[in-house]
């Protein structure tokens, strides 16, 4: 039995379904982002497993208890604001503090418990600070203390970062990701940050207009995207139009040449789909044996930091192609010539209908 | 005058600025600062010119005492009565999960019954609760109850405070309004996570967070109904002796033997309006801080 | 959840009956100016009297002069402070609030004394009454202005405009003016309701303005003070409903909250 459970969960406002028949299943201790883009429905549906919001139709079941009906000042569940929602008028002690004086436990124990929560996320020096006294970032930490001190079952965070730099969202999600851990609770993370997504989740659940598009590893979502829209949401992205040339062998065709995908290929042959390639398992050289070959010219080299990207036009396409930046390697001159390479299993057939 | 672009901070540029607003100085001064300025001095002068305590020495004349006495207490009553259901009314349109129309409807009945007042709220009042009003009528009628005859009194302390609160109950609204948009709905969800009920919030954030903004209107309200002259001079005719009814008729006439006292009149509402202001800017202040 | 709605509608309806009370109240007691019957007599008397004309008018005058004097004044000052004193903004704001401290009880005093003799024997002029309307507006207009004016960035427009080749002027004409036209409505229209109704400065200068003939006709008359009552709120109702029309249009200015005097 999953910690949380959710069952045809939709919601409708007015006469618009923001939610759409929504199934999800989390495990104790698990950290599982929804990932979408403003208006996908992943803060309705993480505002009605808080309580704030209530579902038209459907279930929700935390830790056995179905809790629908039951207020959300009973459900004991942390919550993390995206504008962090600190009481103005109280120290960053006294917010922590305040869920638990609400539970009427003794004054020597809270302190305690403060204390204890303000060391977890680094704060002690700003425990007399009010929140107007704070940074972002330091807000945001006081607002996790705040949401934990109460021990709660489950943790949900609505884009606690976005209003961050990225500097210290950076910083602050592997923070946060950090504490998770420690704790061991079961948290729900809502973002529309991808990168965000997959680099602190146990899994990642995208979803657009309401429906769930994928759930999976972050590693999963990456590599096998099961959508157009999921390729497209995740990391940069080629995609190829491509005619199905021979379904059984995984065979297409892309403006004359022939490329060969490792994965099924679900359509007849003649279909028109998408080949969706990520820039850095295509390589600037002839390749391995049974590997793909396309042959372009380059347009661009934009640097990256890191990585080098080359934009090669093939075959009416713009293509990337990420490079590592070894300064052993020479860049390609724009205007070359260039032959590119991917192995079958980097080209990922993504049908048109969805 | 051609570069305004802000790169260019030419310095001689900005002593010739200040000629732009010499025009408004010089209204400002001409019309309101100086003519205050002298009738302020004037409080401090006798009759030939000299300076004098003495009139502010007769402001503790016990029956002028009273007058300060009945002005502050109806701009308190009128004030605290219009706040508390201002408040009440303003928390009902905003918070109170209203259809959007209401909320616009009582904001613009709000501004349009703020502008009421004076002679026509008068006419008003005394039209449904003078002797021969509506009100007192149908209750006679109707329910053969006489109102005046139980004690009732429209040209009294509590018929002026009934009247005044027809206009600070919707100023309340225009000015609480505002700030209570302001009041973030995260805070009440927060609280309700962490196990507080609507009391306890109330209690804990929400009324300690609108304290300043209240306070600050409290005694915006006190302000206004204190220097009100237009109604109360309407309504009871000279009656009632506030404060302003008394510098109206030391404008108009000698009911005073000394009209330096009458300037001494004016330097003591001035100088209540004056402590109110104050303590209004610092609250306001205080609120601007919390509600970024 | 349900609670919360159950309460609001309630206080709703209660503020309400209170407020509409005295205006039924006093609308069906200016339906009583013919004995036994209920008739307009009282409102065809108002209309009848030559004076409610004249004095409406002139009070209609002396609006019309206030507004145009105290925008001839205002709005220039407040353009040139946001572009080219911003230092000066703490000192204007301070100025307007002193109207407050200032009751017109008070300013008439001051203006009276100040203004009766020569060498500055203003007092028998209607200037003194404009500039004493304009002083007791003056607050709403400059807060309405500066709203109007801050939510259109001026200093950004007014380099644009002069990036472009404008003159200061035209740029001020074409550009600025145009575009805080709902904030000088609703000034407009705030100040035209306090200046008609106005009684203080009106009665104590002696000027025959519509308050003081308001007034006079309380003394004298039964049932056409309640008509006038309702004509005058329904003037007033006109004038912010108007002004609130116009400003739906997203400029924050101030919501009419009235002088009261």
């Amino acid at each position: 039995m999953a910690f949380l459970e959710l069952e045809h969960i939709e919601k409708d406002f007015g006469a618009a379904p923001v939610v759409i028949d929504l199934c999800l299943d989390v495990q104790e201790g698990e950290f599982v982002s929804l990932l979408g883009g403003s208006g996908c429905g992943k803060t309705t549906t993480l505002r009605m497993i808080a309580g704030f919001e209530v579902p038209t139709r459907g279930l929700i079941r935390i830790d056995g208890q179905d809790v629908v009906n039951v207020a959300a000042r009973h459900r004991n569940i942390g919550m993390v604001f995206q504008n962090y929602a600190l009481f103005p008028n109280m120290t960053a002690f006294q917010n922590i503090a305040f869920g638990l004086s609400m539970a009427s436990i003794a004054k020597a124990d809270i302190r305690t418990r403060v204390q204890e929560m303000l060391a977890l996320v680094h704060m002690e020096e700003f425990a007399g600070r009010y929140p107007q006294q704070l940074s972002g970032g330091q807000q945001q930490r006081v607002a996790l203390a705040r949401a934990l001190a109460i021990r709660p079952k489950m943790l949900l965070l609505d884009e606690p970062l976005s209003a961050l730099d990225a500097r210290i969202r950076t910083r602050l999600r592997e923070e946060i990701r950090q504490i998770q851990r420690t704790v061991g609770i079961t948290t729900v993370y809502v973002t529309h940050d991808q990168e965000e997504a997959l680099s602190i989740s146990d899994r990642v659940v995208v979803m657009e207009r309401g429906k769930i598009e994928q759930v999976g590893t972050p590693k999963e979502i990456y590599d096998t995207p099961a959508t157009r829209h999921v390729a497209s949401f995740i990391g940069t992205l080629n995609m190829l139009e491509a005619t199905v040339s021979d379904a059984g062998s995984g065979e297409l065709d892309i403006g004359g040449a022939r490329i060969r995908t490792a994965a099924a290929i679900r359509a007849a042959s003649g279909t028109i789909i998408h080949a969706a390639i990520r820039p850095e398992r295509i390589s600037p050289s002839a390749g391995a044996e049974g590997d793909n070959r396309l042959s372009g010219c380059v347009t661009e080299t934009l640097f990256l930091g890191s990585t080098v990207r080359l934009v090669v036009h093939v075959e009416g396409h713009r293509l990337s192609v990420d490079l590592f930046n070894d300064p052993d390697l020479p860049v390609p001159q724009i205007g070359a010539d260039i032959t590119l390479s991917f192995a079958p299993e980097a080209c990922i057939p993504i049908y048109v209908t969805n | 005058m051609k570069n305004l672009i802000n790169g260019r901070a030419a310095k001689p540029l900005s002593s010739f600025a200040y000629v732009g607003v010499l025009p408004f100085l010089f209204f400002a001064f001409a019309f309101m600062l100086l003519p205050s300025g002298v009738l302020l001095l004037g409080a401090f002068q006798d009759a030939h010119g000299r300076f004098t305590f003495a009139n502010i020495v007769a402001l503790f004349d016990p029956s002028i005492l009273k007058s300060y006495a009945i002005s502050i207490q109806v701009s308190a009553a009128t004030a605290v009565g219009g706040a508390v259901a201002g408040f009440l009314l303003a928390h009902a349109i905003t918070m109170g999960r209203l259809p959007k129309a209401v909320r616009n409807f009582v904001v613009t009945f709000s501004g349009v019954a703020s502008n009421f007042a004076g002679v026509p709220l008068a006419f008003a009042f005394i039209s449904t609760f003078g002797r021969v009003g509506m009100v007192t009528f149908i209750l006679k009628q109707l329910f053969g109850i006489s109102l005046y005859d139980s004690g009732f009194n429209l040209y009294s302390f509590w018929g002026l405070t009934i009247t005044y609160i027809y206009f600070q109950i919707p100023l309340m609204v225009l000015i609480i309004s505002p700030t209570l948009e302001g009041m973030k709905r995260e805070w009440r969800e927060a609280a309700e996570n962490l196990g507080a009920g609507a009391f306890r919030y109330w209690l804990r954030i929400g009324l300690p967070i609108l304290l300043p903004s209240l306070l600050s209107s409290l005694v915006l309200l006190f302000g206004n109904a204190f220097g009100a002259y237009a109604t109360a001079y309407a309504l009871t005719g000279g009656l009632i002796n506030l404060v302003p009814i008394l510098i109206g008729a030391q404008i108009r006439g000698n009911v005073l033997y000394n009209p330096n006292l009458g300037y001494a009149l004016a330097l003591g509402m001035v100088a209540v309006m004056a402590v109110a202001l104050a303590a209004y800017v610092t609250m306001q202040r205080l609120t601007a801080r919390w509600m970024k | 959840m349900r609670k919360r709605n159950f309460w609001s509608w309630l206080w709703v309806v209660l503020a309400f009956a209170y407020f509409l009370m005295p205006l039924i109240a006093t609308f069906l007691f200016s339906l009583r100016g013919k004995k036994g019957v209920l008739s307009f007599l009282a409102y065809r008397r108002v209309f009848e009297d030559p004076q409610f004309l004249s004095t409406f008018g002139f009070s209609l005058e002396m609006a019309i002069l206030t507004v145009i004097a105290g925008f001839l004044l205002m709005v220039p000052t407040t353009i040139w402070i946001e572009l080219k004193l911003p230092k000066l903004r703490p000192l204007i704001e301070a100025l307007s609030y002193l109207p407050f401290v200032i009751p017109p009880i008070v300013l008439v005093f001051g203006l009276i004394r100040m203004y009766s003799r020569p060498p500055f024997a203003l007092v028998s002029t209607p200037a003194l009454l404009v500039a004493g309307y304009i002083v007791i507006s003056f607050p709403y207009m400059y807060r309405s202005i500066s709203g109007g004016l801050q939510a259109i960035h001026l200093k950004t427009l007014m380099e644009a405009a002069q990036s472009l080749g404008a003159a200061w002027v035209t740029a001020v004409l074409r550009i600025v003016l145009p575009n805080i036209r709902s904030a000088l409505l609703s000034a407009a229209l705030l100040t035209f309701a306090i200046v008609i109704g106005e009684l203080t400065l009106a009665v104590m200068l002696a000027w025959p303005a519509f308050g003081p003939y308001m007034a006079l006709v309380g003394r004298d008359r039964a049932y056409e003070p309640a008509a006038l009552a309702i004509l005058s709120f329904l003037l007033t109702w006109l004038s912010v409903a108007v002004m609130h029309a116009v400003t739906r249009g997203g400029e924050r200015s101030d919501s009419g909250a009235g002088a009261v005097h």
